[in-house]
């Protein structure tokens, strides 16, 4: 015991002290908030500033109606012209417009009008095109309600009676799907990157044992499952010190904000916003099942990637396209996880919460949704041993594997063979 | 008292019988060396002292005891023929951590590797990483950390591989100055004329059978051929050399080389020699190096084992 406590030390601490660990615990979180940020500004500068020239030969829009909504929302500017379509198409663009747009002559305004169409020389995509039909329906709407003789009186009624949907429980408090399916969303992410990038950390460690031909030497001290399970343990260990660096400068960034947010209104309702959903959710229960997915997850999957790391050589390939099955396992559990973030309860949210090699990723999406709402808790215990019982099982089968083929030199195992190796006694 | 038995020893792999029935007695402070061609089941043999392999049958006896892998595994010290050391670990770091794992204290080990280092002249090295290292000199560390827990049993397969003359001179020292504090060496190779120099005992070993064991003077006494190399003073005459006493193999001016008939001895030779009145210069038993036993024991056998049906 004391010999595999030696060698989860040395795994953990070269991986820490490595400057890569470092660069990656700052750097992810900083990138991630460059792509969100800057998604979000690029998004926000795409749409604005689209100038449009209008041609209306239905007769029914007036140029103060459009100039009134240019004002309102300055992103897309409308001007009415009063020149002919195949001018206009020879000068728009020197007029300083990007496109133009041809509304047909209505026999009847009852029937509405027919196709509105926009023309340019390049395309703008949907975002733009949308925003420009909603602008000519908002502005159709005006023409309606004053051709039906509905005043701004009524107006109002009309534009504040919706029906709106409240998702409650039981006893009538309120639960947030919106909340629970981002955080099972990115609860189930999560755990799906540290699956594959320390599960291939742990076949590279492996793989690195063999080819230094540190193996055989390792082994006459210390007994092959107790190297394994050493390095498993030990990267695993790296993998959870780094979550809870990110969640400590979460923490830290959080306060922060809030500390700020007195001054700035926005950030205020913000944090307030934050405040109010998590109060909502149990936040320890669910950090407390993601520690509980993350680390069944990772020893079931990182002991087969270790199998493959002592099976196969130096060559980088032979170990892709041997662990390629594996990967796969993890794909599929990523690809079914949108559909269990839209459906917790149906079939495949169910079922891939209870096996085994999905239930980690996808049990995680189902978790914040409500636990015994969404997850009945016999799912849950029938999950949670089944995980028990399948990373025992992979970190036996692999132990075995392992014990052969971190000494063998030479030729690449098939998966026939390495079954072969699974199943001998001693 | 040996220090280590071994008991019809039997290891089967699925398409090989890799070790078939062996039995060996290794007694304490011997240097023994364990020989055969490539693939004969050497590192099959090691595996299994070293409790890296468990054996299908048979016995393993080490110091008096039934041999219990995670208890004695302490107190030998392997370097497998396939051996390395962590490549970016600094050699301080790395040597503490395989004494540690050998079931010393850090103290200890500390203590011990600068004694190390400062006897093989490592001491700069402590700080430096693997991957800095000649081939030669991270050969040496590796012997270090084979021996620095201070086995009762070192195994060393293949020592001398990539070393130079010199830092051969400097191992080959400490494995007599093991020897003589009480270690006991077992030295796998197929390079005769180190086993020879070094060797006290020696076993054989092909397709996964003991085919000679014995001492070293034993053995080449075993097999020896009864040859004989004679000179002399002034060139012998042919018709000296026709006799019932021996065979001419070889003859030169002075010089000949013969080979002992049955039922002589080397006494009727030389009176033979001096009633004829030659002058005999110098007389002398060839006997065979271990390289023409070893030659002779495994020739025939194709370089390559070949599969084999297991039914076990």
């Amino acid at each position: 015991m004391n010999k595999i406590l030696l060698i989860i030390q040395r795994e953990y601490l070269t991986r820490v002290r490595k400057k890569t660990f470092i660069i990656s615990t700052i750097l992810f979180p900083l990138l991630y908030l460059a792509l969100i940020f800057g998604m979000s500004y690029l998004g926000a500068k795409s749409i604005s500033n689209l100038s449009v020239a209008v041609v209306d030969s239905s007769g029914y829009f007036n140029k103060g109606q459009f100039e009134r909504a240019n004002i309102a929302d300055s992103s897309l500017v409308m001007t009415l012209l009063n020149e002919n379509p195949d001018s206009l198409k020879e000068n728009y663009k020197s007029e300083g417009y990007d496109g133009f747009v041809i509304i047909p002559a209505s026999q009847n305004w009852e029937k509405g009008i027919p196709n509105v169409s926009f023309r340019a020389d390049k395309k703008f995509g949907t975002s733009a095109i949308s925003q420009l039909e909603n602008r000519l329906n908002f502005l159709w709407a005006d023409i309606k309600n004053e051709k039906l003789g509905i005043d701004e009186n009524k107006k109002l009624i009309i534009s504040t009676s919706r029906v709106s949907v409240v998702s409650e429980d039981l006893k009538g408090k309120a639960s947030n799907e919106k909340v629970a399916s981002t955080i099972g969303f990115v609860a189930g992410f999560l755990i799906y990157l540290i699956l594959l990038i320390y599960g291939s950390q742990v076949m590279m460690g492996v793989m690195e044992e063999k080819t230094n031909r540190i193996a055989e030497v390792i082994v006459s001290s210390v007994k092959p499952f107790q190297l394994m399970l050493g390095m498993i343990i030990g990267i695993g260990l790296v993998a959870l010190t780094q979550f809870l660096l990110w969640v400590a400068f979460i923490f830290i960034i959080y306060n922060i904000t809030k500390a700020s947010g007195s001054k700035s209104e926005m950030m205020g309702n913000m944090v307030g916003q934050i405040q109010n959903t998590f109060t909502n959710l149990n936040i320890p229960f669910i950090l407390f099942f993601f520690a509980f997915y993350f680390l069944g997850g990772f020893f079931f999957y990182a002991s087969l990637y270790a199998a493959i790391g002592s099976a196969v050589n130096e060559d980088m390939r032979e170990a892709q396209s041997l662990s390629f099955p594996i990967t796969m396992l993890v794909i599929i559990s990523i690809a079914m996880m949108s559909i269990s973030i839209n459906n917790p309860t149906g079939p495949v949210a169910v079922w891939g919460s209870i096996i085994p090699f999905s239930s980690p990723i996808i049990m995680m999406t189902r978790i914040p949704f409500g636990v015994p709402g969404t997850v009945p808790w016999w799912q849950l215990a029938l999950s949670m041993s089944l995980l028990i019982g399948g990373f025992i099982f992979t970190v036996w089968l692999s132990g075995k594997i392992y014990r052969t083929g971190i000494l063998m030199y030479g030729k690449k195992p098939s998966w026939k063979e390495m079954i072969k190796w699974a199943l001998r006694k001693n | 008292m040996p220090i280590l038995e071994l008991k019809h020893l039997r290891k089967y792999f699925a398409t090989q019988k890799a070790v078939d029935d062996i039995s060996l007695s290794i007694e304490k402070g011997q240097i023994f060396g364990l020989l055969g061609p490539n693939g004969a089941g050497k590192t099959t043999l090691i595996r299994m002292i070293t409790g890296i392999f468990y054996p299908d049958e048979g016995e393993i006896i080490f110091d008096g005891k039934k041999f219990d892998p995670v208890k004695d595994i302490g107190k030998i010290g392997y370097m497998p023929e396939e051996r390395g050391l962590y490549k970016k670990m600094k050699i301080g770091e790395q040597t503490l951590y395989l004494a540690q794992l050998k079931g010393l204290s850090k103290a200890e080990a500390t203590k011990k590797i600068k004694e190390w280092f400062i006897k093989f002249d490592m001491h700069t090295w402590w700080g430096k990483k693997v991957e800095d290292l000649s081939k030669g000199m991270s050969q040496k560390l590796q012997f270090v950390t084979t021996v620095l827990h201070e086995p009762k049993l070192v195994i060393l397969d293949e020592p001398f591989s990539g070393l130079d003359p010199v830092n051969t001179n400097l191992i080959k020292d400490e494995i007599y100055n093991l020897a003589q504090k009480g270690a006991t060496i077992i030295f796998s190779t197929h390079r005769m004329e180190q086993v020879e120099e070094i060797c006290d005992h020696i076993a054989l070993v092909n397709k996964g059978q003991k085919i000679l064991d014995g001492t070293v003077k034993q053995v080449k006494q075993d097999f020896k051929e009864n040859l004989f190399k004679v000179s002399f003073a002034d060139p012998v005459p042919a018709e000296h050399l026709a006799i019932h006493l021996f065979q001419v193999i070889q003859k030169k001016e002075k010089e000949v080389v013969i080979k002992l008939d049955p039922g002589f001895t080397n006494n009727d030779i030389l009176q033979y020699f001096m009633n004829k009145g030659l002058r005999i210069e110098s007389f002398n038993e060839i006997l065979p190096s271990l390289n023409d036993i070893f030659i002779r024991l495994v020739e025939g056998t194709p370089t390559a084992r070949q599969f084999q049906e297991i039914n076990a």
